[in-house]
């Protein structure tokens, strides 16, 4: 009697155990938290590949490398997507990553190409650029070069994000870098604070609080490029408004220009499934669905993009720093931004003790 | 009965001590001592203390008054009871985004408090006044008898109060005081939305340090002093509460009050709460605003659908529970037993830094990545000290005679505590399970080291909405924050929220007599 219930017991722990012994091979993505693709896409690619894909969202941008490189030694994922090129530098430096030449390559737009060493694969890019309220500016003039932000009539119209918190605030710290030069952008920082700039930790309190948009009192924002085609996609009136209440400020210099790249981890022990992985983030259904999900722009020249990024329009003149002058200087442009911006100290005195 | 604490010490060992001692550990080089004497960090000390005691004593300041209101039964005494730990429980985004409709820049009272310490003090005593004035309700009732008689015994009230009333009072005044200090110390969410980046405290420092630029150094020097702190003021609250502690027996129910006075009382302190919490109407108003989106909310196409959220936080709130519970009861038992010392390490978990723990366990336990395990395990660590803060006042004040008669007629423990202890405790337990299970509704959020998208929570589906710009992701997080703000506090009502404890168990033992 006994030895049947043991069996018994046994067979249907077993039974229970079985599918998640049978379960196909897990690949995991470390990705931040903009991370969003369409459901069916993945499903779709999980029963093709054969994988189950598990992904774990690892915090802003620069949290989610840091969270990588913290892990090295016994890595938490196989595929990290999503560092830019202000944090690529680091990527590579920490020595996390491991080469791989997609076959895709080919198809990508060549200028998105910065890694020579093929261990960063570019997947989209975006622009952080400024945002205004189109109804605070229907009958008033809008800046017209970068430096009028800091002009009396624009004074307390602006609200941007602490780059030391923030990578929409950290781009357009090193777009004001790019513009003014290392001699100028701490000047142009100071007549900011002087006229009235609000400094908010994050996007979404710069955007959903002090934007006018959503009731606040500044109808400048530093935001992306396509946010205003993100507006009208999400309006809510109907029907659809013609155009976005919101539209892009392109002052010359004052866009700054954001690639986004998956790599391999080293030490994976599923290098195929996250080849393939790679391989798929740039194959053209995916980088189709990217603009609507992340709003950003496909990596791939032959990507169609959706209808609603006629209003998602791109900067004429982006700002550009190259991976190197920013892994040199990151830190000490935040921390004199924060000197002259938060701490209320003259640029003169934070360059005089360089 | 100290073998009681292992299971607790072996958890904090693991879940605790050994991550945030190996990240701290990496800071303990070259930079360190320069990081320890950077006036900023100082800067950010300073501050940080006196956020954490002005909001202690304005919190009790608060609650004094009100807790004698209290005494009385009135219109809505339930209610606003249950309400006042409900705000304890909200995303801080969720209630900075009510503040900034209200005294932000355009907000709707005409008056810009953003980016200024009153809008932080402000939000402090929403969030905490409950901690302080729910141990005090259920506490000054006991306070009656001892102060009649030493008014028998011929002293003037002033006298009688000062030196029979405050000594009373005190433990349970230092005791909440202090939790309130620790999470205000402590307080990261708050500060880094209100405050503008002026007003960072010591945690928000931390984040930016260890986050954002893995600055090791700098992140053990602020986590040290952090618990240094802490820990200083809990040795001392420890040491004044071990001195002044006593025990109280005796209870009243509410005071019954002539209509009138009672309409008067019950509409004062409406007044009250409606003003402290009128950030939470603001948003209650903005999520009423777009009737569409308590529709599309349900199965928007671009975000995490309500229904899997809220089932998302159920699920895990309850599984949370299964190591809270244990916990919970291990640690305050432990400590009631004579386990003092336990007492301060069981407190840890609200003075470190959850960004350090959180990076800790990617170090140490990198086989765990991404697992429920450590989910949960992350988050018993924060919330069962709620319970055992609730269940340890309660033990203490058991009647000795009556544990004692039950030990004289041969009871063996287990039977003492079914039938003796259990029942006397059980309102205490019950809200203090109540408190811990709403906060791992609300606050999951915070703790999580690594998300993964498919289980986002209520406060994560929120999150993932203020990501994206237009007014749909905007509504529908309005309408999930309310949604949350429902849920903690039916949680909290559902649960038998009248605290006194002490006072029911009386109240049935008469009952039974009578």
């Amino acid at each position: 009697m006994y030895p049947n219930r043991w069996a018994f017991w046994l067979g249907l722990a077993l039974a229970a155990l079985a599918p998640a012994l049978a379960q196909p091979p897990t690949l995991t993505i470390l990705t931040h938290d903009s991370f969003s693709l369409d459901k069916n896409l993945v499903a779709r690619f999980e029963r093709e590949a054969g994988l189950r894909l598990r992904f774990l969202k690892g915090g802003d941008a620069g949290e989610m490398l840091n969270k990588a490189i913290l892990s090295r030694s016994a890595p938490i994922a196989d595929v990290i997507y999503g560092f830019d090129n202000t944090l690529l530098s680091r990527a590579l430096e920490a020595d996390i990553l491991q080469p791989y030449r997609s076959p895709e390559l080919a198809s990508l737009r060549p200028e998105l190409l910065l890694d020579q060493t093929f261990r960063a694969t570019p997947v989209d890019f975006g622009y952080v650029a400024l945002n205004y309220d189109r109804a605070y500016f229907k009958d008033r003039p809008l800046p017209q070069r970068f430096g009028d932000l800091a002009a009396p009539a624009f004074a307390r119209l602006l609200v941007v994000q602490n780059p030391a918190t923030s990578s929409p605030g950290l781009a357009f710290l090193l777009a004001t870098v790019a513009s003014f030069g290392e001699e100028g952008y701490l000047e142009f920082w100071e007549e900011l604070r002087k006229n009235g700039v609000r400094v908010v930790s994050g996007w979404s309190e710069a955007y959903y609080t002090h934007f006018t948009r959503a009731g606040g009192d500044r109808p400048l924002v530093v935001s992306y490029s396509t946010s205003p085609a993100a507006e009208l996609y999400y309006s809510e009136a109907r029907p659809k408004p013609s155009e976005p209440p919101t539209a892009n400020l392109f002052l010359p210099g004052s866009a700054f220009f954001q690639i986004e790249y998956v790599g391999i981890l080293k030490g994976t022990r599923n290098l195929r499934a996250a080849q393939r992985f790679v391989d798929w983030l740039i194959s053209r259904p995916v980088q189709e669905n990217i603009p609507t999900e992340m709003w950003v722009y496909p990596a791939r020249r032959d990507a169609r993009l959706p209808e609603v990024f006629r209003f998602a329009e791109v900067p004429p003149q982006p700002a550009r720093l190259s991976p190197q002058q920013i892994r040199q200087n990151r830190e000490r442009w935040i921390r004199e931004w924060t000197q002259v911006v938060l701490q209320g100290q003259s640029a003169q005195a934070v360059k005089a003790r360089r | 009965m100290r073998w009681l604490a292992l299971p607790v010490l072996l958890f904090l060992a693991l879940a605790l001590f050994y991550p945030l001692g190996r990240i701290v550990a990496l800071g303990l080089g070259e930079g360190f001592g320069q990081a320890l004497a950077d006036p900023y960090y100082l800067a950010r000390l300073g501050w940080s203390l006196a956020y954490g005691l002005g909001s202690s004593l304005l919190c009790l300041l608060l609650a004094l008054p009100l807790a004698y209101a209290f005494r009385y039964r009135f219109w809505g005494r339930g209610f606003w009871l249950a309400f006042s730990v409900v705000p304890f429980v909200l995303p801080p985004l969720v209630v900075a985004m009510g503040f900034l409709a209200l005294v932000g820049p355009r907000g709707a009272l005409g008056v810009n408090l953003y980016g200024t310490p009153w809008v932080l003090f402000w939000a402090s005593a929403l969030y905490n006044l409950g901690l302080v004035l729910r141990p005090l309700v259920a506490l000054l009732p006991l306070l009656a008898p001892p102060l009649a008689a030493a008014r028998t015994l011929g002293a003037s009230p002033l006298r009688a109060y000062l030196r029979v009333g405050v000594p009373l009072l005190a433990p349970a005044l230092l005791s909440s005081g202090s939790l309130v200090f620790l999470y205000s110390f402590t307080s990261f969410g708050v500060p880094l939305l209100l405050g503008g980046p002026g007003w960072a405290t010591l945690e928000v420092a931390t984040y930016q340090a260890l986050a954002q630029r893995l600055a090791f150094p700098e992140a053990s020097a602020l986590v040290l002093m952090q618990i240094g702190v802490s820990a200083l003021v809990l040795l001392g609250y420890l040491r004044l509460q071990g001195r002044l502690g006593v025990g109280l027996e005796g209870s009243e129910a509410p005071l019954v009050l002539p209509r009138g006075s009672a309409l008067g009382l019950g509409l004062g302190v409406g007044a009250f709460f409606t003003a402290l919490y009128s950030p939470l109407l603001a948003l209650i108003w903005r999520a009423l605003e777009r009737p569409s989106a308590w529709v599309s909310v349900w199965q928007s196409p671009s975000f995490t659908p309500g229904l899997l959220a809220l089932q998302n936080t159920l699920l895990f709130a309850a599984l949370a529970m299964l190591a809270v519970i244990p916990l919970g009861f291990l640690y305050a038992y432990a400590v009631w037993r004579g386990a003092r010392g336990l007492d301060l390490l069981g407190l840890i978990p609200l003075m470190v830094s959850p960004v350090a723990v959180g990076l800790g366990y990617l170090l140490v336990y990198p086989g765990l990545r991404g697992s429920l395990l450590l989910l949960l395990g992350a988050y018993a660590l924060l919330s069962y000290p709620l319970l055992a803060r609730a269940l340890l006042p309660a033990l203490q004040s058991l009647p000795p005679r009556v544990l004692e008669a039950a030990r004289v007629l041969g009871a063996p423990p287990w039977r003492r505590f079914v039938r003796v202890e259990w029942p006397l405790v059980r309102p205490s337990a019950l809200s203090g399970l109540a408190l811990a299970l709403a906060a791992g509704v609300g606050e999951f959020g915070a703790t999580l080291t690594l998300q993964r998208p498919e289980w986002t929570t209520l406060s994560l589906a929120i999150y993932e909405r203020l990501g994206r710009p237009g007014a749909q992701p905007f509504h529908e997080a309005s309408v999930l924050a309310l949604l949350l703000m429902l849920l903690c506090m039916a949680l909290l009502l559902g649960l038998r929220p009248e605290p006194p404890a002490a006072g029911r168990a009386h109240r049935s033992r008469r009952r039974g007599a009578g």
